[in-house]
């Protein structure tokens, strides 16, 4: 077998024609254009394959066999509502006030959603006005052939738009289901969202779905902060066993703008999260954090890059890997400090957990500086449990699993410890531990 | 009554106890001292069951029952204490929390119900008082950043909320100064008011002005050399192993 750096898949070209028809939006022009175009030019790239350098670890031969069997039908009916409640009544945390933006199976889903509307907030989905999408699907920020797989198939999605000076005073749930009628089906939504001066937002993003069917998420989503705007996102990402989970941000920061993006990977086959920003303005800062736990076939990929392009700005990655049997991650951050991003502040840090020899954790960072006058530092670890932090919990009575228990959700803890933003943190730090625990206590490998 | 019966032991392949006999009764207080190296502390993790210290011939029973084929949580739940001569740093976990889930899970083990959250909080900070530890320490990560002597007090905190039946005490006195190490004298002197049994591992013989053993044992080259009083470790004191013609390093 010749490793090839493009997978052809002939097949997708056939679905396209099919769901065609089927696409939101079919009234517009505009948008059927972008569609088409967008398609030929993935048709004429292919899937990345595993010889282009950002895909090493993320063989895509699996999705391109997914997209070949692809049995995509335009659903007559909706998804199964008892099942849809089920999903939602698990994502949905109640415990924190705010609207609540419900997508099922790809699309969304006005029975379950109550849309933001407060002054100062604009707030469009993609299915009922694709009008506000048009410049972001015109203009995308990234054209890789994923991405334009992603325009030409979108099947719904949402677009936030803070006014000047506004401040949400509670954030939104963005909460993805798929039932089990998403077996064999590509789930492209998008996301846009947009913070003028002074905006301030929080969105809880959720994803979620049963382990029978194997559906793809694929959500793109473009984020824009102006001037000391400031944006805190969570993903949490608790799909089924079987799903393919793939996310994309696209970040762009202008002065004194601030970013948090704090995510969590529990499930999926397959899952790869890629966040991408830009520093833009001076004093810009960006803190990026998360924890991803692989077992049994299970594959965790996190990729970030971060792009220093002015002075005086700040970024921050801290991210935790727990591998068990079977599972495996890689973590590749790059971060690139351009020639006049002087006193540029970088902070990289990776560290993965092996819990049993048959788990593999890769970590690559990647620091290029053309700068002179800058604090950059990185370090990727793959360890063990400490045997002694064993030994003295066990003397002390606690058996090996909760020992284990305790130690790994020490391990993770830094992630989510000191969280940022608001009166909502707790309830999310819970959040973070109870999902944690819940994925430990299901099986610590001994 | 804990009887350790010809106790062989290897770690990485090597012999470090070589046929080791002991018996502690109920409520006595024995102290074992001994050159660097002649495997005080391997006895104490062989009793308490740490991985790698592997046991290749003879018994230990604690109550008429089989330690060596329990798990080291096991053990603990028998009533076992072992307050370790470097107690291990935990970052990310707290003392509160740990010592919490450890004395709850020795509660489940005896069958007995778990200590609710406010009991708990009164215990520990009586306990705290009684060893003169700052209660806001026990908020803070296991271990992390407390000087030598912190530890071993926390150490004393641990043992009185965990109430042992049987405690083996490494080294508790090394690093303390001559306040801290009546503070942790009056920790054992309590544990041992309500007769339960203590062993002391020692290399000096001024802890033992606090807290009098019932005997005292030399440990060198592996195995238990000399039995006395408290007069043996005052004779070692004076004359140094040599001079009581035990090599020193004899491991
Ligand atoms: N983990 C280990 N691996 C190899 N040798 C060890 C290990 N731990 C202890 N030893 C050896 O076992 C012997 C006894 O050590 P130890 O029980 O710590 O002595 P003591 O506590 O009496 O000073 C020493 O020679 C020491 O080097
Ligand atoms: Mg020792």
């Amino acid at each position: 077998m010749t490793l090839k750096r493009y997978l052809e898949t002939p097949e997708v070209g056939k679905n396209f024609e099919k769901r065609k028809a089927g696409f939101s939006g079919t009234d517009q022009g505009w948008l059927s254009d972008i569609r088409a175009r967008a398609m030929d030019k993935f048709m004429a790239a292919g899937l990345p394959g595993p010889k282009v350098e950002e895909w090493k670890y993320t063989n895509l031969g699996f999705l391109a066999r997914f997209l070949a069997n692809e049995n995509f039908k335009i659903l007559k009916t909706g998804p199964d509502a008892a099942e849809t409640k089920r999903l939602f009544d698990r994502a949905y945390m109640g415990n924190i006030a705010g609207s609540v933006v419900v997508f099922v199976n790809g699309y969304f889903n006005p029975a379950l959603s109550s849309c933001p509307d407060e002054d100062g907030v604009k707030f469009s989905i993609f299915s009922e006005n694709p009008e506000a999408f048009r410049q972001s699907l015109a203009e995308p920020k990234q054209a890789t052939s994923l991405n334009n797989l992603n325009r030409a198939m979108v099947t719904d999605g949402y677009y936030l738009e803070i006014s000047a000076q506004t401040t949400m005073p509670q954030p939104i749930q963005i909460i993805h289901l798929a039932t089990s009628g998403s077996d064999g089906q590509s789930l492209h939504t998008r996301a846009k969202i947009s913070l003028a001066a002074g905006a301030k937002a929080k969105v809880i993003e959720s994803f979620m779905g049963p382990d029978g069917p194997q559906y793809w998420t694929h959500m793109i989503s473009d984020v824009d902060a102006a001037e000391k705007a400031e944006f805190c996102y969570f993903q949490f990402q608790l799909q089924g066993k079987q799903a393919i989970h793939m996310t994309e941000m696209h970040s762009t920061l202008l002065e004194k703008a601030k970013f948090t993006h704090m995510n969590l990977q529990l499930g999926a086959e397959v899952s790869r999260s890629e966040i991408m920003n830009s520093l833009s303005g001076e004093y810009a800062e960006i803190d990026l954090r998360g924890a991803y736990f692989g077992r049994v076939k299970q594959s965790q990929d996190i990729f970030t890059r971060i792009n220093h392009d002015k002075p005086h700005c700040q970024s921050n990655q801290l991210f935790r890997g727990v591998l068990d049997a079977g599972g495996k991650s890689a973590f590749q951050g790059k971060v690139i400090v351009a020639r006049d991003a002087q006193k540029t502040n970088a902070d990289q840090s990776n560290k993965n957990l092996l819990l049993s020899r048959k788990a593999e954790a890769n970590a690559k960072p990647e620091l290029l500086i053309y700068a002179d006058d800058v604090k950059c530092s990185h370090g990727a670890t793959v360890g063990e449990l400490d045997r002694d932090q064993l030994f003295y919990l066990r003397s002390r009575g606690l058996d090996e699993a909760a020992a284990k228990e305790l130690l790994v959700e020490a391990f993770v803890a830094e992630v989510f410890s000191d969280m940022p933003g608001g009166g909502d943190t707790v309830v999310l730090q819970q959040r973070f531990i109870e999902k944690t625990r819940g994925w430990l206590s299901k099986e610590v490998s001994s | 009554m804990l009887e350790i019966k010809n106790l062989r032991v290897t770690v990485g392949g090597k012999e470090i106890l070589k046929g080791l006999n002991l018996t502690i009764n109920d409520g006595e207080v024995h102290a074992i001292m001994g050159p660097n190296g002649a495997g005080k502390s391997t006895l104490s993790y062989a009793i308490c069951g740490k991985d790698g210290y592997e046991v290749i011939e003879g018994s230990v029973l604690y109550n008429g029952k089989d330690l060596l084929s329990m798990d080291p949580n096991e053990r603990a739940g028998e009533g076992l204490f072992l307050g370790f001569q470097y107690p291990v740093e935990i970052p990310g976990v707290s003392n509160m929390n740990f010592l919490r889930t450890a004395l709850n899970s020795q509660r489940r083990y005896q069958g007995a119900p778990e200590v609710k959250a406010v009991d708990f909080l009164k215990l520990i900070r009586a306990k705290a008082k009684e060893l003169d530890v700052d209660p806001e320490m026990l908020k803070r990560d296991v271990n992390v950043g407390f000087s030598g002597g912190e530890k071993k007090r926390n150490e004393m905190v641990q043992m009185a909320v965990l109430d042992p039946s049987m405690a083996i005490l490494d080294e508790t006195d090394s690093g303390l100064d001559i306040d801290a190490l009546r503070i942790v004298a009056d920790g054992i002197n309590r544990l041992r008011g309500q007769d339960k049994s203590i062993l002391l591992i020692t290399h000096y013989q001024r802890l033992l002005d606090y807290v009098v053993p019932d005997f005292v044992h030399v440990l060198a080259d592996g195995r238990i050399v000399k039995t006395g009083t408290k007069d043996l470790a005052l004779q070692l004191e004076a004359k140094g192993y040599a001079g009581l013609g035990i090599a020193e390093n004899a491991a």
